[in-house]
């Protein structure tokens, strides 16, 4: 009898390869198949039930108007263009939102930890309050709040110029006439030009010791540069335009106008995120060694220079992850606009649903929800990985 | 002349008076230097005044016969009242579990089992006619809430025991105690049903939320090992789930779920639009859940699995009995802070038609002329509501933390 | 490791228990619309072999005898129409209708079921079957009568219009030039009130609101100065507000809004049967029967009185498969149309909508001696 020396190897089945391929090729053809199986139901229902589908609503007019809108809108635009509208309002409320949000926050986390018993109690109450109740609730309750201000025509009136009322605040603003564009063209040059100028200064300054201002050079090239420019245009680039009532009912026009909705989302927006902000910077102050606080102080930093340049930069590792995912939330959460009556990306979808295909206008607002988080994500990793390197 | 051996050190005396007492106190935490002192002189008066006119709203202008007057409307919803006994029985269950939580950990859950007792006790004996005439709760649906503390004497009793009192005793009885909660809500078959669609107000958001965390945690777990697995199709697919469902706001995925997927699902498929409603939340929380418990992996050792792969455990096992339970223990709180944001969003499903407490009161709002006024009371009432909910879990989660030592190092 | 072995053991039994939970409040809920679609063909046999009316018979009205329970779809936060009384029970003018046909069917105008559902799932829920009955101020419109199911008859005429504050000295729709319009979103107002708008070339700016009580605060506010909305409730959110006379309704009427009941498509004899308790209400007004009355008319001696009550004739109650004396149980349980109208946007209610002289008085009382008295309420004749 001869025993088989040979090797048998572990068994075909228990091969973490074949294991591995075969989990992989698994879930794909569950996937594909569910995925599959969605699509082909849709079509079959887009096609038996008469549901309407399709890209070609885009160039139609949307003809319902927009109550507010940072880009020019009339309502004989097209669908296309009043998505690309709704989708700058969100923009815009998500980008003033985080950074409102974030100054409250800082402020809030840092008066969390502050000496005084009372302001430091006061924004602990102020981060329980308003991070533990539904944000929905927030937003009605502020909105109600600001309604309370006296209508339109028994508004606030200063200067003929600012009116504050519950239809809003207006003010007046910049319009840009014929020359705007040059103008601008010409203020990019010249900060490019700044830019410049501000490095030649200091190195002049390192190299041969005279003070030199390079910053304070910088700034008058471009102040100089835009006034000459202004005058050398030939016709004004902006003109201001200052808001009056007009109507019978003194409706405010012209100017530019905070209206109450977009005012109580961002107020709910701004107070709710804070909240939460204010948690994620106290932890990462609190986060820092006590250490580096008492080594700074002994060197002879004051409190506020401790804060700046020791405490702040090191807790900004911690700090920075878990604030981006709380843009992300103010983004998303800025969707709630529809319940209080803001034109955001979501509440336009809601309307246009009722005159064009509801199918494609979800796959269109999920994209652009997407591209928003994913700009946030990577903005955000971007940052992080700078600070991690430099280490403040 | 005073030799070494016969001198002695002053007594030392007590602090002076003004670092002292409430003086001293007050001096270093309210007048610590000139900006804190006048930081205390500007906020007490502002903060004595916002307080007085909360105090005369609540008490004065406000009207509460909005809720005085149908409380069961924002407790049960629109749950048939002869059926009331369901829900109060599943209430019975819970209770239990809080008796048992308060003689097996002490402590915080002590005091948050007292609270419990006390808020449950209150609503059992409050004399509702008091604050809106003609509303008369039943005396056997008050024996059946007052009887909460009997169960958590129970509770407390079987938690005291060496055998039951354990934590595994604990999940185990907890999740028993939810599926027979749901069973009994929506009727054993035989007996008269009761469709989510008809339950509503608070335990409408409790039952959300805890179907959302409890289901979402499982698939969150799943998501984290496939967003971690070196095969790059089951890597790809739980990225990309993960980025979608986290991407898009819940407002936007629960429209879709009413509008878009009943078309990408065959004609009568038997799913309502409620049930869809509560798969979108769960899904939307195990993203998140995901990506926390991916966060708790990342903070592991690559050593742990290193030394669990030598003694030679197989894969799977290094992943359940090494790697997980480390990595879920390190990022409770941030389970929990999930959990709040989950209870939070179920007052998103009035966009099913859903009736949770927000929703059960906004529709009495609307329905009834003479509630058009009450919108403020309305909103404050749930917004407390949540709040003591919430706080709560926040209280917890903190106690949690402090006690794993999470973040000591 | 014998611990750690029980306890992977332990949780996930727990996981799977509870999972098959989930299954089983899924399928006891998916299970309520399966006995509520059109019974198998066990059911059917059944019934044959019960000699019921015919064998040909529909099978709706089977259904919902079986059942024992009449399941509506309706709406509850509209004041007056759908809206929660302080037991948390469903009332309106939509409901009563709702209660007027179990009572037909049923003899019991309780039994019957509620569910509540968003504007948005009224089409999907008629075009599945699930509900025998949609009431739900919904208009009726060609595509909806084609795609949702049949509308069976007008109960109610509204039509969309306007509110403004006294103060604003507005009389007129055509006087809104840069007025500022609050309006809830998602419904069919918002898009009359844009071609308004538009048709009349006129500026203005729109609040839209996802809910009615949001837009309403706003306008009492004057954050706006006009609300926009159907006439009805208009003057039930008037008669809200704390000084009434100082809003004004405005006289345009911009949309046509007819409202009534609606029947899943498919079943004729049901859609009969909806119609006749419509006409039985409105028939009973016309020919003064009332819940108080209704014995006494049943043996007095006005004949249509008596056809409708069932004590003399027929208007073809057992070809329908309804009781001979259906209109009594109806009137009885429910009331005439009046009753209903009174009852729920009358005088004695909150909303107060006045209703002679508008569009949803009866076209004449019978016998007819000022006919015709300029209402729009009407129905196919009983007999």
């Amino acid at each position: 009898m001869r025993l088989s020396l040979t090797y048998q190897g572990i068994p075909i089945w228990r091969h973490s390869r074949v294991l591995g391929w075969t989990a992989q090729i698994v879930s794909g053809i569950v996937v594909v198949a569910a995925v599959a199986f969605f699509i082909a139901n849709l079509a079959n229902a887009i096609d038996e039930r008469d549901i309407p589908f399709g890209w070609s609503f885009l160039n139609r007019e949307y003809s319902t108007p927009i109550s507010e809108h940072l880009l020019p809108y009339q309502e004989s635009d097209t669908f296309a263009y009043a998505f690309l509208v709704a989708a700058i309002n969100t923009l815009m409320v998500s980008i003033v939102g985080v950074i409102l949000a974030t100054l409250l926050g800082i402020v809030v986390g840092a008066v969390q930890l502050s000496g005084n018993w009372v302001i430091s109690r006061v924004a602990t109450v102020y981060v329980e309050v308003f991070r533990n109740v539904p944000l929905l609730v927030q937003l009605f309750f502020w909105y109600i709040l600001l309604l309370g201000l006296p209508r339109v025509s028994e508004g606030f009136v200063w200067l003929d110029s600012f009116y504050l009322s519950n239809s809003g605040l207006s003010l007046p603003a910049p319009r840009a006439q014929e020359m705007a564009v040059p103008w601008l063209l010409a203020v990019v040059v010249l900060i490019a030009i700044s830019i410049g100028v501000r490095a030649w200064l200091a190195r002049r300054e390192e190299r041969t010791g005279k003070p030199s201002y390079p910053l304070l050079g910088g700034v008058v090239v471009v102040v100089v540069g835009a006034i000459v420019a202004w005058f050398a245009l030939g016709g004004e680039p902006f003109a201001i335009s200052v808001p009056h009532p007009e109507g019978r009912f003194g409706r405010i026009v012209d100017g530019a106008t905070l209206s109450t909705e977009l005012t109580a989302l961002l107020m709910g927006l701004i107070m709710y995120t804070a909240a939460f902000i204010a948690e994620i910077v106290r932890g990462g102050l609190q986060s820092v060694s006590k250490g580096q606080t008492e080594a700074s102080r002994s060197l002879g930093l004051g409190t506020m220079e401790t804060l700046r340049y020791i405490t702040f930069p090191q807790a900004l590792r911690v700090i920075v992850p878990p604030l981006i995912s709380q843009y992300l939330n103010l983004t998303k959460n800025s969707s709630l606009a529809l319940a209080i009556g803001y034109a955001d990306l979501t509440s336009v979808a809601k309307t246009m649903t009722q005159t064009a295909p509801a199918v494609t206008i979800f796959l269109i607002i999920m994209l652009i929800y997407l591209s928003y988080s994913l700009t946030y994500s990577l903005i955000g990793n971007l940052y992080n990985r700078y600070i991690q390197f430099t280490g403040g | 002349m005073a030799t070494a051996d016969t001198w002695q050190p002053a007594p030392s005396l007590p602090a002076p008076r003004s670092e002292r007492g409430w003086i001293g106190w007050a001096r270093a935490n309210l007048f610590a230097n000139w900006l804190s002192g006048l930081v205390t002189v500007v906020t007490v008066p502002l903060i004595a005044w916002v307080l007085w006119r909360i105090v005369a709203w609540v008490f004065g202008t406000a009207d509460w016969t909005l809720i005085a007057s149908r409380p069961q409307q924002y407790l049960i919803g629109l749950y048939p009242t002869e059926l009331a006994w369901r829900p109060l029985a599943g209430w019975l269950l819970v209770s239990i579990l809080f008796g048992m939580a308060a003689a097996m950990w002490g402590g915080a859950a002590r005091r948050i089992a007292i609270g419990y007792g006390a808020i449950t006790l209150l609503l059992g004996i409050l004399p509702y006619g008091m604050f809106h005439e003609g509303v008369v709760m039943p005396g056997w649906i008050r024996a059946l809430i007052v009887a909460n503390l009997l169960t958590m004497a129970v509770g407390y009793a079987l938690g005291r025991s060496s055998h039951w009192g354990r934590p595994r005793t604990f999940v185990v009885g907890g999740i028993a105690i939810y599926v027979v909660l749901l069973v009994l809500l929506t009727g054993l078959p035989g007996m008269e049903q009761v469709p989510p669609r008809q339950w509503g107000g608070l335990m409408l958001n409790l039952i959300l939320a805890v179907s959302g965390i409890f289901f979402a945690f499982p698939i969150g777990v799943l998501l984290a090992l496939g967003r971690r697995s070196a095969l790059p199709v089951v890597k790809i697919l739980c990225v990309v789930f993960i980025e979608v469902f986290r991407g898009v706001p819940l407002i936007t995925l629960l429209f879709m779920s009413q509008v878009l997927v009943p078309l990408a699902l065959p004609e009568n498929f038997p799913v309502d639009s409620v049930t869809r409603a509560a798969i979108t939340i769960t899904l939307f929380s195990a993203a998140y859940t995901a990506e926390n418990i991916r966060g708790g992996l990342q903070g592991l050792h690559p050593g742990q699995a290193e030394a669990a792969r030598a003694l030679g455990l197989p894969g799977w096992q290094v992943t359940s009995l090494i790697l997980l339970p480390q990595a879920i223990r390190n990022v409770i709180p941030a389970i929990v802070g999930q959990f709040i944001a989950l209870f939070k969003d179920t007052s998103l499903v009035y966009i099913v038609g859903m009736l949770d407490i927000l929703e059960m009161g906004r529709s009495i709002v609307q329905g009834n002329v003479q509630f058009a006024d009450n919108g403020r009371e309305l909103f404050i009432f749930v917004a407390v509501v949540f709040w003591i909910f919430t706080y709560t879990m926040s209280y917890v989660s903190r106690r949690v933390e402090r006690h794993l030592g999470v973040g000591v190092r | 490791m014998d611990g750690q072995w029980n306890r992977a053991r332990g949780l996930s039994f727990a996981l799977a228990l509870a999972f098959a939970a989930l299954l089983g409040v899924g399928c006891a809920t998916t299970g309520e619309p399966a006995t509520v679609a059109p019974p198998t063909e066990d059911a059917a046999e059944t019934e044959a072999a019960q000699a019921a009316p015919s064998p040909t018979e529909s099978s709706r009205l089977n259904t919902v005898r079986e059942r024992g329970r009449l399941v509506c779809a309706s709406l509850n936060d509209t004041p007056g129409f759908g809206y929660l009384d302080d037991n948390g029970r469903n009332v309106g003018f939509d409901i009563d209708l709702c209660r007027a046909v179990a009572a037909a069917v049923l003899g019991d105008a309780d039994a019957v079921d509620i569910r509540l559902i968003t504007a948005a799932e009224r089409g999907p829920v008629m075009q599945s079957g699930e509900v025998d009955l949609l009431v739900y101020v919904t208009t009726w419109t060609t595509s909806r009568d084609t795609s949702w199911g049949n509308f069976v008859q007008t109960m109610f005429y509204d039509g969309q219009g306007f509110m403004v504050p006294v103060s604003s000295g507005v009389t007129s729709a055509y006087e809104l030039a840069g007025a500022a319009v609050c309006v809830n979103t998602g419904t069919t107002t918002e898009l009359n009130m844009a071609d308004f708008f538009r048709q009349n070339r006129m500026e203005y700016n729109p609040k839209t609101f996802e809910e009615s009580q949001v837009a309403f605060e706003a306008y009492k506010s004057g954050a706006c100065e006009v609300y926009t909305s159907d006439r009805s409730a208009l003057t039930a959110l008037r008669s809200s507000l704390e000084n009434p006379e100082e809003h004004i309704i405005l006289p345009e009427t911009i949309s046509e809004e007819p409202l009534g009941p609606m029947v899943p498509h498919g079943d004729e004899q049901w859609f009969d049967i909806v119609k006749a308790v419509m006409g039985i209400l409105i028939y009973a007004e016309a020919y003064g029967i009332h819940s108080g009355n209704v014995d006494e008319v049943a043996v007095g001696d006005n004949v249509k009185a008596k056809r409708l009550l069932g004590t003399e004739g027929s208007f073809g109650q057992d070809e329908l498969g309804l009781d001979q004396t259906v209109g009594q149980t109806v009137i009885k349980l429910v009331g005439n149309y009046g009753e209903i109208y009174d009852r729920n946007l009358g005088p004695e209610t909150a909303i107060d909508l006045p209703r002679k002289g508008s569009r949803n008085a009866l076209w004449a009382n019978a016998p007819c001696s000022d006919c015709p008295k300029g209402g729009q309420i009407y129905s196919q004749p009983l007999r």
